[in-house]
């Protein structure tokens, strides 16, 4: 029962990185109806920043995020600007192929910058843990999962509460009611994608301190993402956090009683079935 | 995406006589004894039977399959286990690996095929994904260590390795008259009419299911074949280079490149992204990924309906300014 307990606590943990790993996939997914294959390459580019400033200027991976959010932010409205924008009503396969093309870029761009070599933050905190009724609970795993809770609840905030947010939930509800009420679409697209990228950017600084990282974990991160928007559903805030906690929680109890081998085999199998039978997420309205 | 081309569903008439001298040409590659040659034209053979495998669901039925590079798999370990618990036969490995990848094709059709747009092309990004872990735990199938190979046989002979040139040969060419066949009978005109509007397909007696699992299992065997032959020639199989994210994407790009939903576009598509990622290797063999991912963008943006389109669109600049400008906000 100590082991069940542990293996919960240890997936809602981890549930908190995921379900920002999986928002700003979502709001590009649920918004733009663009599956952005480029969010892993995103990740890894926020991790790899906060890396940067770790090693060379000593600061505090937790402090960093705010600098990973806005360069990721920039890149992703300079890529939605003179890139994405001219294929964004184009069919599925072709943003696709796009956003792949990117992945490839921005991967091989890490690569030569920081090389293939597994990178990680160790911050004098990064051992610390304290005990709960004989639950371990790392500190830094903690924290990670608080930050990422509190950047989803300000998201949430900005959309709900905000003109700009509003404008948002309009355009994904119908591109062209929206744009006859006033709403200038291509800009919302460039604010959502590049939102997107920041988004991307804190979840990359957060993985940089819990995680061992190379350029390679971009598609790991990006396929986690795909898993968990499609268990919350698409688009929402409250989608991506709970599918993040349920996708956490599975996968840590997953690999605990089926072996590490199978994790991601069983995830994407429980992805498999759920599309099938819950194409719309498991927070979703029932209809394909 | 319009029918409105010359040719009707097969494209243009001209592409497709080229296409098939390229064809009759690409027999006589083993004549110059290089086997760097052969190696780089059986690649590009391979690749060309993929991408008309693709072509068949992702750009005649207009399913976009991100997961085609399973029956590739399946193609590559149905050889793979009957040269290891049977018989080296090259030919009976094709049509053994044609059949498996189709049989899969069938059984994954029937529940993944309901799916449709974003939906059916994650999902079958995920099988690939899975199959991939699933024979990495398989160790029948030499886990993610994998398989080696003994020569390739016929007819109970032993074959030179030159005889998986011709097989890849065989096999593309099997594909794209299998595509042309397809595109000219009522076949094709079924799945193009799934892919123009699956409700009125339905209305017209088209049973949207059917034709699409059978679309899907056309499109497996293609695939499959290319794989068999691939595990001959390259003598050894694991998870990572049967399931390659290459595998996975060229035979789209190439498809895309060329022009989607032809009998000429895969092959072409074929040769001129081989020529330019062989370059890019040879120039620049560090950063030669960098390169190929600005290009899949560039092609993406500038060419969204293909060389053949570009081509057959020549005396009409304006018509190639439109197809552009169509999709930006």
């Amino acid at each position: 029962m100590q082991l069940f307990f542990q293996d919960l606590v240890n997936g809602i943990l981890t549930g908190g990185i995921l379900a920002l790993v999986a928002l700003g996939f979502s709001l590009v997914y649920g918004i733009m109806n663009i599956i952005n294959l480029a969010h892993g390459a995103f990740i890894m580019l926020g991790a790899y920043i906060t890396f940067q400033l770790f090693s060379s200027l000593h600061l505090d991976p937790f402090l960093s995020i705010p600098i990973a959010f806005v360069a990721l932010f920039i890149l992703g409205w300079i890529i939605q600007r003179y890139v994405i924008n001219y294929v964004v009503r184009a069919p599925i396969l072709t943003t696709f192929l796009l956003t792949f093309g990117l992945a490839l870029l921005l991967v091989n761009v890490i690569l030569l910058i920081w090389t293939g070599d597994t990178r990680s933050v160790t911050t004098s905190y990064s051992g610390a843990n304290f005990d709960i009724g004989g639950i371990t609970v790392p500190v830094v795993k903690l924290m990670t999962l608080i930050v990422a809770l509190t950047i989803a609840a300000v998201a949430q905030t900005w959309l709900v509460a905000t003109k700009m947010g509003r404008a948002v939930r309009a355009t994904s509800m119908d591109v062209g009611a929206a744009q006859l009420t006033g709403v200038r679409v291509g800009q919302i697209y460039a604010i959502v994608y590049a939102l997107s990228a920041g988004l991307a950017g804190a979840a990359g600084s957060l993985i940089s301190v819990s995680y061992a990282f190379s350029p390679a974990s971009a598609d790991s991160f990006l396929i986690k993402g795909f898993i968990v928007c499609v268990l919350g559903g698409l688009g929402s805030v409250q989608g991506a956090v709970v599918g993040g906690l349920v996708y956490g929680i599975v996968e840590t109890f997953a690999s605990q009683y089926i072996g590490t081998g199978y994790a991601d085999a069983v995830a994407l199998v429980v992805l498999l079935v759920i599309l099938i039978f819950r194409p719309s997420g498991i927070l979703g309205k029932a209809t394909a | 995406m319009t029918t409105e081309r010359a040719g009707g569903l097969t494209g243009s008439q001209t592409a497709i006589y080229a296409a098939s001298s390229a064809m009759l040409a690409l027999l006589f590659v083993p004549a110059a004894h290089s086997d760097y040659l052969n190696a780089l034209f059986r690649g590009i053979l391979m690749y060309a039977a993929m991408s008309y495998g693709w072509n068949v669901i992702g750009g005649y039925t207009g399913y976009v399959s991100f997961g085609n590079v399973v029956f590739f798999g399946i193609g590559c370990y149905t050889a793979a286990v009957l040269a290891t618990h049977g018989t080296t036969d090259i030919g009976v490995s094709i049509v053994a690996g044609m059949v498996a990848a189709a049989i899969f094709a069938i059984i994954l059709g029937i529940p993944v095929l309901r799916l449709k747009g974003h939906y059916f092309g994650i999902a079958t990004l995920a099988i690939a994904l899975a199959v991939q872990d699933v024979i990495a735990n398989i160790d029948a199938l030499g886990g993610s260590s994998g398989l080696s190979l003994k020569a390739a046989t016929l007819f109970g002979a032993a074959v030179p390795y030159v005889a998986t040139y011709y097989g890849m040969w065989a096999v593309c060419l099997v594909a794209m008259i299998g595509t042309y066949v397809v595109a000219r009978s009522r076949l094709g005109y079924a799945f193009v009419a799934i892919r123009e509007n699956e409700d009125a397909a339905a209305v017209l007696g088209i049973n949207p299911t059917k034709y699409k699992v059978l679309a899907w299992a056309i499109s497996a065997a293609f695939g499959g074949g290319a794989g068999a032959v691939f595990v001959f020639a390259n003598g050894y199989i694991d998870p990572d280079t049967a399931l390659a994210v290459n595998n996975n994407i060229f035979p789209i790009v190439m498809a895309l490149l060329g022009g989607i939903g032809t009998v000429a576009g895969p092959l072409l598509g074929a040769f001129i992204l081989t020529a330019i990622n062989e370059t890019l290797w040879n120039r620049f063999p560090f950063i030669h990924t960098l390169f190929f991912g600005a290009m899949i963008v560039l092609i993406v943006i500038f060419l969204p309906r293909g060389l053949l389109f570009l081509i057959s669109a020549r005396r009409s600049w304006n018509l190639y300014v439109q197809s552009l400008r169509a999709y930006r906000v």
